[in-house]
């Protein structure tokens, strides 16, 4: 689905997206992993742009190069949030948070509202996340 | 002074009573602007309200009498509030200042501890900081510029229009300072503890605030199977893991939102919370007045006597 990005945004999408593979991408498999709208070039210049800015690191693969983000970043990033919420209260609060569970119930609920049959049973859930 | 000094105290009561559930049948943006900001101004109307009263008493003290030229048998003859009354306000007003500004204080810190790690977040000058954590996680930092965090888990555990939505989502949080919004409620409720439920008010209507934004920017099926971790792409539903919401009642009210007729702006709700807070802001002036002459009373007999 064509959809409306921000400036700046593709940038985040282009990160998530090298993220969410578990290796290098070339800019042609970013641009898939973005969504195919996206035009080649585009996507090599986001890449570059972000190379430049030292996000993300290049690798020969072939002919072309490979992509793929900076490790130590994310590490040093978990660090300092991990530092922030460690220090709980309003400190904690101030930073909004989307992860959360569900019982099996409110799924059930949740898949009756989403207008199908219950989703899988409890037992082969992947287990549950909360943030302490 | 005439009954008028209660009635912001009542509305303060009826407000936290009435406005968060009005405000979910209105667009997520009023509905938070009423609820973050009329939530002030009905804890400021309330505040005064017990000031005015609590005043009376105060200014009975023979140092404040004599520096202010009034009398103070005038006062207690002419004053109709009951001493326990107005003790009590000032016990009341005490109290809740307190509140008021340790909440602030500590929202204050936070804020800027926040700041702080928006720009020292890695990659800095990115939208997005990547967090090394195999935990689904994704938080909305706000700063100067805000910053968007995702934990590795969680972007591994998405589909690509799931992590524009979740991206989207927490955009909106950013670019309309909802975290603003959220600190204005909760210094409302520390001033007006009859407020209390008004946090958990403004946080529900940001969260379907910035749904409704992730919907405009990718689509709505996209938006809901991020938010309750039910994939519905195949048919029936199944889990894919991930609950970007912090609480069960909240993703059914934000599932049903999503799905739902957007909300259209109802005016005579719109009108009612807004009457309700006009008429505090005049009983406030009006009770002032009758104050104000209260005290010209008293130093007009302070005068005669003191002729």
């Amino acid at each position: 689905m064509q959809t409306r990005r921000p400036a700046g945004g593709l940038e985040s999408e282009v990160l998530a997206a090298l993220w969410a593979a578990d290796r290098p991408l070339t800019p042609g498999e970013v641009s898939d992993a973005v969504g195919g709208e996206l035009a080649y070039t585009t996507v090599q210049t986001i890449l570059t742009r972000l190379h430049r800015k030292g996000a993300v690191v290049r690798e020969q693969a072939g002919r072309a190069h490979a992509y793929r983000p900076v490790i130590d970043d994310a590490g040093l990033a978990a660090q300092r949030m991990r530092a922030m919420l460690d220090r709980g209260g309003d400190h904690a609060a101030v930073l909004t948070r989307f992860v959360g569970t569900l019982t099996p119930d409110d799924e059930a609920t949740l898949a009756k509202l989403l207008g199908a049959p219950a989703p899988a049973p409890p037992g082969d859930r992947p287990a549950d996340e909360v943030d302490s | 002074m005439h009954a008028s000094v209660y009635l912001p105290l009542f509305i303060a009561g009826l407000f936290g009573l009435t406005a968060p559930r009005l405000a979910l049948r209105l667009p997520p943006a009023a509905a938070t602007w009423l609820l973050s900001v009329g939530g002030l101004i009905a804890a400021a109307g309330a505040a005064a309200s017990l000031t005015l009263l609590g005043f009376t008493l105060v200014a009975q003290a023979q140092p404040l009498a004599e520096s202010g030229h009034w009398s103070i048998t005038a006062l207690r003859h002419e004053d109709p509030v009951l001493a326990p009354v107005a003790a009590a306000s000032i016990v009341a007003v005490l109290v809740l200042a307190v509140r008021f500004i340790t909440v602030g204080v500590r929202r204050a810190c936070a804020l800027l501890a926040a700041h702080r790690l928006a720009s020292g977040l890695p990659p800095v000058g990115q939208e997005l900081a990547v967090l090394d954590d195999p935990a689904p996680r994704a938080f909305a930092v706000p700063g100067r510029p805000g910053r968007i965090a995702m934990s590795t888990g969680l972007l591994r555990m998405l589909r690509r229009d799931q992590r524009r939505a979740v991206l989207a989502h927490e955009r909106s949080h950013l670019s309309h300072r909802h975290h603003l919004h959220q600190t204005a409620a909760v210094l409302a409720a520390a001033a007006n503890p009859l407020l209390y439920r008004l946090p958990a008010a403004v946080a529900l209507s940001v969260e379907r605030w910035a749904d409704e934004d992730a919907a405009v920017t990718c689509d709505r099926r996209s938006v809901v199977e991020a938010l309750t971790g039910i994939a519905t792409d195949t048919g029936a539903p199944r889990r894919s893991g991930v609950i970007l919401a912090a609480g069960a009642n909240d993703v059914q009210r934000r599932v049903r939102a999503l799905q739902a007729p957007v909300a259209r702006l109802s005016i005579w709700r719109v009108a009612l919370l807004v009457g309700l807070l006009v008429v505090a802001v005049v009983a406030v002036r009006e009770a002032a007045q009758d104050t104000e002459r209260l005290f010209e009373l008293a130093q007009a007999a302070y005068r005669s006597a003191h002729r």
